[in-house]
C-alpha cells in the first residue's frame, strides 16, 4: 500500500469495486432483515455509517495503545458503546422507526462489516483514512441497503417512505402487490439478483470456480 | 452417437411422452383456457432457454416444456398474463437455469414458479381437478415407471403413507387428485428427487406425510397449495435424504467389511 493513500479512492473504493455487500458478502443478516421498507432500510443505513466512521476513528486514535491480545475485546466496547448511543438517539427521535428495527440496532455491535474494518483498516492507519474507509464502506453498505429497500416497498406495498406510488387495486388502482417481496427469502433473491448483475457488469470480481468440470474425451456429436 | 441413446434430451422425451395423457385430459376437459396458458408458458419458459442459450452457450432442454406443462396444470387460476409470465420467467431462471440447465438444478422450476405465485399473490385460488385428470395421472406414473424416468420406490413411499392414513381414517378428502397430479409431475421428476433407493422411498414418504400434514393443520389451504408447499420442502430434503442412505450404507459396509 502507498505511504499517502489516495483519500478520493479509499472514499469510492468500497461503493461499488469493493462493495462490502456485494463483494465481500458482509453485514448480509442486517441487510436482509431491515429492507421491509425504505424508512427503514435508510435509518439503518446512516446508523451503521455514523458507528463505523466513529468507531474507525476512536480506534484508529488509540492504535498504538491497544495491546495486540485484547484489540478485539477493546473494539467491541467501543462499537458497543456507540452502538448505544446511536441506539438511544433513535429511541428518543424516531421511536416508530425503532420499534420496527427492533434489535438489528443492536446487533450493528457483531456486525462483520464493522468489526471487519476496524480489524483490517483502522488498526494500521491514520484517524483520517481509517475514517475516510469506513464512511466509504457505510456508504456501500447504504447504498446496497437503500436498493434493496426501496425495491421491497415498491413491489411489496407500491409505496415509497410510505408514500403511495403505484396504486393499489384494493383501493380502485391497478396494481397488486406482491406480498412475496415482504418475505426474507425476497431479500436472498433480490440481493442475490443484485450480485449477479455487478458481477455480469464487472467481471473481475467473480470467483474461481470450485471445480473445473473434466474435459471431454470423445468428440462431440 | 458416441454417447449412447441416454441423453438429456431422451429423458426430457420420455417424461413428456409419460405426461401426454395426463396433459391430454387435462387439455381435454379445460378447454380453450387451458390451452391458452399452457401456449403462454412454452413460450416464455422456451424464451428464456433461448436467452441463455445465446448469453451462456446453455443448450435448451426439452425440459423446459415439462416445466411449462406442470405450470400451466397447477398455477393458481385467473392471475392474468403478467403475473404468470412474472412467476414463470422467476421460476425459470432462479429455479433451473441459473444453475447451468436442466440436470444442474436443485428444486424443480415449476415448483419455484408455482411458490412463487402462491406466496406472492395469496389472494387467487388454486385449480382443482376433475377424476379423469386424476385416473390419467395413474398411466402417466406407469408409463415414466416402465421406461425407468421416474422412481418406483418414490411412487410407493408416497403411496404407502397414503394407504397407512387411509387406514387410519386420517386421509383429507379431496385433497388425493391434486396430490397424485404434483407427486407425478414434481416430485418425481428424475433431476430434483432423491437418487439413491432409500431416499426416494423417504423421499416419497416425506412428501405424502408433509402434503397430509399442510391439508390437516394449514388454515383454509387448497389441496394444490398443500401439494406444492410439500412438493418443495421434499425436493430441498432430497440431498440429505440421500446423505443419509449413503452414511447408513458405509456403516453397514464397515461393520461388515472392518475398515471402508
Amino acid at each position: 500500500m502507498a505511504r499517502r493513500p489516495d483519500l478520493l479512492d479509499t472514499l469510492s473504493a468500497p461503493l461499488l469495486r469493493q462493495n462490502p455487500v456485494t463483494l465481500q458478502i458482509l453485514g448480509i443478516c442486517s441487510a436482509l432483515a431491515v429492507t421491509t421498507s425504505l424508512a427503514t432500510a435508510l435509518t439503518m443505513a446512516v446508523s451503521l455509517t455514523v458507528v463505523l466512521t466513529l468507531a474507525a476513528g476512536v480506534i484508529s486514535a488509540i492504535r498504538a495503545h491497544i495491546p495486540e491480545t485484547i484489540r478485539l475485546i477493546v473494539q467491541i466496547v467501543i462499537i458497543a458503546s456507540l452502538v448505544i448511543v446511536i441506539d438511544q438517539v433513535l429511541q428518543a427521535w424516531f421511536a416508530e422507526i425503532s420499534r420496527a428495527l427492533s434489535v438489528f440496532v443492536g446487533l450493528i455491535t457483531t456486525n462483520c462489516l464493522v468489526l471487519g474494518r476496524t480489524e483490517a483498516y483502522a488498526r494500521f492507519h491514520a484517524p483520517l483514512p481509517a475514517m475516510v474507509d469506513a464512511f466509504g464502506n457505510g456508504l456501500g453498505y447504504s447504498l446496497v441497503l437503500i436498493v434493496i429497500g426501496a425495491l421491497r416497498e415498491l413491489f411489496g406495498k407500491g409505496e415509497l417512505m410510505g408514500i403511495e406510488v403505484l396504486p393499489l387495486a384494493s383501493s380502485g388502482g391497478w396494481y397488486t402487490p406482491l406480498s412475496l417481496m415482504l418475505l426474507a427469502p425476497s431479500a436472498f433473491f433480490l440481493l442475490g439478483g443484485l450480485v449477479w448483475a455487478i458481477r455480469s457488469w464487472r467481471p473481475e470480481q467473480v470467483e474461481a470456480p470450485e471445480f473445473v468440470p473434466p474435459a471431454r474425451t470423445e468428440p462431440a456429436e | 452417437m458416441t454417447r449412447g441413446l441416454w441423453d438429456r434430451e431422451t429423458v426430457a422425451l420420455l417424461l413428456i411422452a409419460a405426461y401426454a395423457p395426463m396433459a391430454l385430459t387435462w387439455l381435454w376437459y379445460g378447454g380453450t383456457g387451458a390451452l391458452g396458458r399452457l401456449a403462454l408458458a412454452l413460450l416464455v419458459a422456451g424464451l428464456w432457454h433461448l436467452v441463455f442459450m445465446l448469453a451462456r452457450a446453455q443448450p435448451p432442454s426439452l425440459a423446459g416444456a415439462v416445466a411449462a406443462l406442470a405450470v400451466a396444470m397447477l398455477a393458481p387460476e385467473d392471475l392474468g398474463p403478467l403475473r404468470l409470465i412474472l412467476g414463470i420467467s422467476f421460476g425459470t431462471v432462479m429455479g433451473e437455469l441459473v444453475f447451468g440447465g436442466w440436470g444442474r438444478n436443485v428444486v424443480h422450476p415449476a415448483t419455484v414458479t408455482l411458490s412463487f405465485l402462491g406466496f406472492g399473490f395469496p389472494a387467487f385460488g388454486w385449480p382443482d381437478f376433475v377424476p379423469p385428470v386424476f385416473w390419467a395421472a395413474l398411466p402417466a406414473a406407469l408409463i415414466g415407471m416402465a421406461t425407468g424416468i421416474l422412481s418406483g420406490a418414490l411412487m410407493a413411499g408416497a403411496a404407502l403413507v397414503a394407504a397407512l392414513a387411509w387406514a387410519n381414517g386420517a386421509l383429507v378428502p379431496g385433497l388425493m387428485p391434486a396430490a397424485t397430479v404434483v407427486l407425478v409431475l414434481l416430485v418425481a421428476d428424475p433431476v430434483t428427487s432423491a437418487a439413491t433407493g432409500l431416499g426416494r422411498w423417504l423421499n416419497g414418504a416425506l412428501y405424502a406425510a408433509l402434503t397430509l400434514l399442510f391439508a390437516t393443520r394449514w388454515e383454509a389451504v387448497a389441496p394444490a397449495q398443500a401439494a406444492v408447499a410439500a412438493a418443495l420442502l421434499a425436493a430441498l430434503a432430497a440431498p440429505l435424504l440421500d446423505e443419509t442412505a449413503i452414511a447408513l450404507w458405509l456403516a453397514r459396509r464397515r461393520r461388515r467389511h472392518g475398515r471402508p
